[in-house]
């Protein structure tokens, strides 16, 4: 994994001649070695009609390449780069992709790797209706961007991350403001418990709650605070 | 230059709060992650609003103030940031906190530090501050303890490493950092484009400070640099 944690706050990438890491615009603290950092004019992979899926679904978040280009004597030869990631102050949590996707907001992406695929994804295309209003719900929108295949991702939270997994056991409930990621095979849907409490202004502030079933991990942060 | 470890989880934490009163609180020490106390016993030199509370008898004089004249000759240079400082001068223990950012104390043996000036706490005589080259970074020579807040856990690295200027803390013993402009993008036909017109953008990362040489270099977790707030006013004179 090209990612190393350094503390709750930072990481750091490896990254060996040839190799691609994109990252959020801005959010190198430091490196080592030959490094390049290339603003993406399609903020992130796939060409230019992903490029304006990503536009329209708002989804488009500044992207960099963070590369070591092989130097004359080949790929061999060159050394390979260190680069160090945090931003914000936010928490970051790495997550190891194996083949699953992740279902995560463009703009807690910190870095990933190039390997991973990238794409957006409609709300209601999970859950239909219910999905638009959980976008809404949870701040996310009505796309939210996935990633997958083989690779490692670092996403920002505020506060820090806890995973909880989602098994056979029967469906985890989130706060939709706490709610920060997914991976795996995972139904959600937004339940409500609105009664007249809730009307009159006297809920208990727990109206929304997310529920998630299937196989998978969710990831929560420890904060209601969106980024 | 010697620094404690960097704090690392926190040992299971008893139940309940933890009661400190002023035998059973450290001396020199954190506390926490968030708070150090000072075991005072003469003078210290701390930036305005960053003490908690204190046991004992302690007063806060403002550098510039009369009394201290002679300590301030001898241990602070920098008139720019005289007016955000002040000596605390008695016996006591003494909190220190700075909007709960991590807290760490780091020990100078005749040797020299520059550090970022929102991110110096305090620090003992026997230190004596400096403006350095730099604008808004303070230097530190001689020898003592000094308490310095980062957002995040400070990181240390060697030279050579270039340095986002947001993410820098600070530096011991090697040379002042130079400036270190990368437009390596801007080559080619796309990248002729992009330095015409602005189309793609810039990826933030085109000015580091590059660290050569052999020493220390300090980074905060983040780029957030510390912002300056409105420690409040003291009492209106006469009052």
């Amino acid at each position: 994994m090209p990612f190393t944690r350094i503390n709750s706050k930072m990481i750091e990438a490896q990254i060996a001649p040839g190799q691609r890491v994109f990252s959020q615009r801005g959010a190198m603290l430091a490196y080592r070695g030959p490094v390049t950092f290339t603003p993406s004019i399609t903020g992130g992979q796939g060409g230019l009609m992903s490029m304006i899926g990503r536009r329209v679904a708002n989804e488009a978040t500044p992207l960099m390449t963070v590369d070591v280009p092989a130097g004359p004597g080949g790929p061999g030869q060159t050394p390979s780069g260190t680069v160090m990631f945090g931003h914000g102050g936010h928490h970051i949590h790495i997550v190891d992709l194996t083949g699953e996707t992740l279902y995560v907001e463009a703009d807690r992406l910190l870095a990933f790797e190039g390997s991973l695929r990238q794409g957006t994804m409609f709300m209601g295309s999970q859950g239909g209706v219910m999905g638009v209003i959980r976008g809404q719900a949870t701040g996310q929108g009505l796309f939210t961007t996935t990633l997958a295949g083989k690779g490692a991702v670092a996403f920002m939270a505020h506060g820090g991350v806890i995973e909880l997994p989602i098994g056979p056991r029967g469906p985890v409930h989130v706060d939709p403001q706490a709610y920060v990621a997914h991976r795996g095979d995972v139904r959600n849907k937004l339940t409500t418990a609105l009664g007249w409490r809730e009307m009159v202004g006297r809920g208990s502030g727990e109206a929304f709650q997310l529920e998630l079933s299937g196989n998978g991990m969710v990831y929560v942060q420890a904060s209601e605070e969106k980024l | 230059m010697s620094h404690p470890p960097p704090p690392s989880a926190p040992p299971t934490p008893p139940a309940g709060p933890v009661i400190h009163d002023a035998w059973t609180l450290p001396s020199n020490d954190n506390v926490n992650p968030y708070a150090f106390s000072v075991e005072l016993d003469g003078q210290w030199f701390l930036q305005k609003g960053k003490m908690i509370a204190f046991y004992g008898q302690v007063d806060f004089q403002g550098i510039g103030a009369g009394r201290l004249d002679h300590l301030i000759a001898e241990n602070f240079h920098s008139p720019m940031h005289a007016a955000d400082w002040v000596v605390a001068q008695g016996r006591g223990k003494m909190l220190l906190a700075d909007r709960s950012y991590d807290i760490n104390s780091y020990r100078l043996d005749d040797g020299n530090l520059t550090i970022r000036s929102g991110n110096l706490l305090a620090f003992e005589p026997g230190l004596s501050l400096k403006q350095s080259i730099i604008p808004g970074f303070l230097t530190l020579i001689g020898t003592g303890t000094f308490v310095a807040a980062s957002n995040g856990a400070v990181h240390f690295v060697e030279p050579p490493i270039r340095v986002d200027p947001q993410a820098l803390v600070g530096w011991a013993d090697c040379p002042s950092p130079c400036h270190h402009y990368d437009h390596a993008y801007l080559r080619g036909v796309l990248g002729g484009v992009r330095a015409m017109t602005g189309i793609g953008g810039a990826s933030g990362e085109e000015h580091q400070y590059e660290f050569v040489g052999a020493g220390q270099v300090l980074l905060q977790s983040t780029e957030s640099v510390l912002a300056e707030r409105a420690t409040g006013a003291g009492p209106e004179p006469g009052t």
